[in-house]
């Protein structure tokens, strides 16, 4: 998969041959295939919507902005969790002490999905947010493993994203889904 | 041992499932960042041109102080300008040293990398105060071995010098307050990052 998403994905230099209309086509397809996984993502740094659409489009923006220096040394869906994660982490470090104002907290604790549901989907929804808000409380580490964990990213996959060995993340992961179930349990 | 697997492997794909549905991007994601973008070029190459015409600005003014016949003063002011342009890119490019690239693409070389850069930008701070001081001096230097030009000067336009001397106060006391803004960013931006590779770093040992 990683060396087909890798053969898909031309070298940097055939995309300065093929210019700004290619480079923007790949952008789009990059978006189309990514860009849930990318709100996903930037959903576990930031609990507050407004902000975190804000850190969606600026992932997005650094994604364009590497995409020429991108040679394809590694699969396509590693080159932009690596980047997600690398600005997920600039928004934490630059966070200033933010003030939740009460419309924040609100638009914080909206439902993930607002449409009209029965029952079951409710319970659904419920679990949704209780998996989410454990995300989000976990420390920097286990929610970047959690993260590439549920997104489907394999070991060597999660291991070239966040330069670590295979064996390291295989004892990271061990402790990140304990850490998950624990946050669970607090948040339930 | 296996049905423990099973069972983890069961709550991994409910997981997924769940989390697959967290969250999606917004109908107008895709027009935002298009016009991020836009802007992003467009400061781009404005910043890059107004770099560009203040540098060959300044080179051209001094180049043609020195070059016509000119005072002692103006002599004195643009050899001033063309060695504190040549000091401070030299400065800048000597601090920035290492911190242009991460040595490896990962999230944990990112990380490094970071830090060496606000590192680099306190450090780039200091050496800024210390250039801003020295051209001070340089200055009071320059005006005091040409006291008796300045002097016919001052005679002639009293209130244009005190304006002057005004506007310079009023510039230093901004320049102070942003310099100590901007370093009080960086040093809680430089802690939140060596907290954040502690707690990467802790949670591989």
């Amino acid at each position: 998969m990683s060396t087909q998403s890798t053969d898909s994905f031309a070298s940097g230099a055939t995309l300065v041959r093929e210019g700004r209309p290619a480079m923007e086509q790949r952008f789009e397809r990059i978006l189309d295939e990514h860009g849930a996984a990318i709100s996903r993502l930037a959903y576990s740094y930031e609990a507050i919507a407004s902000v975190r659409e804000e850190l969606v489009q600026e992932i997005a923006l650094a994604i364009w902005k590497a995409l020429p220096h991108f040679r394809g040394e590694c699969s396509e869906r590693t080159f932009v969790f690596r980047i997600a994660h690398n600005r997920g982490l600039t928004h934490v470090g630059r966070r200033r002490p933010h003030q939740q104002s009460l419309d924040d907290l609100e638009e914080a604790d909206e439902p993930l999905d607002p449409r009209p549901h029965p029952d079951e989907q409710m319970a659904q929804i419920n679990q949704r947010e209780r998996l989410a808000s454990a995300v989000q409380s976990l420390p920097v580490a286990h929610k970047q493993m959690i993260v590439l964990m549920l997104e489907g990213l394999s070991h060597a996959e999660i291991g070239e994203v966040l330069g670590i060995t295979e064996n390291n993340v295989a004892v990271r992961l061990t402790r990140a889904r304990k850490a998950l179930k624990e946050a669970m349990g607090v948040t339930q | 041992m296996k049905n423990d697997q099973m069972t983890e492997d069961r709550e991994l794909d409910l997981w997924r499932e769940q989390w697959s549905g967290v969250a999606r991007p917004s109908p107008e994601f895709r027009r935002q960042v298009q016009k991020r973008i836009e802007v992003q070029d467009r400061h781009f190459w404005l910043g890059n041109l107004l770099a560009l015409a203040a540098f060959v600005g300044m080179l051209a003014l001094a180049f043609y102080q020195l070059s016509h016949q000119a005072t002692r003063l103006e002599k004195g002011r643009a050899t001033g300008v063309c060695v504190l342009l040549f000091v401070a890119i030299t400065c800048r490019l000597w601090i920035m040293r290492g911190t242009w690239r991460a040595e490896t693409q990962s999230v944990r070389a990112f990380m490094e990398l970071w830090h060496r850069r606000v590192l680099a930008r306190i450090r780039g701070l200091q050496i800024a105060i210390y250039l801003a001081i020295g051209w001070l001096v340089f200055c009071a230097a320059l005006a005091a071995a040409n006291w008796a030009t300045i002097r016919l000067e001052l005679m002639a336009h009293p209130a244009a010098l005190f304006a002057m001397m005004v506007v310079i106060g009023l510039m230093l006391r901004v320049i102070w307050f942003g310099a100590t803004w901007f370093r009080r960013r960086k040093v809680a931006e430089l802690n939140e990052v060596t907290r954040l590779l502690e707690e990467i770093e802790s949670m591989n040992g």
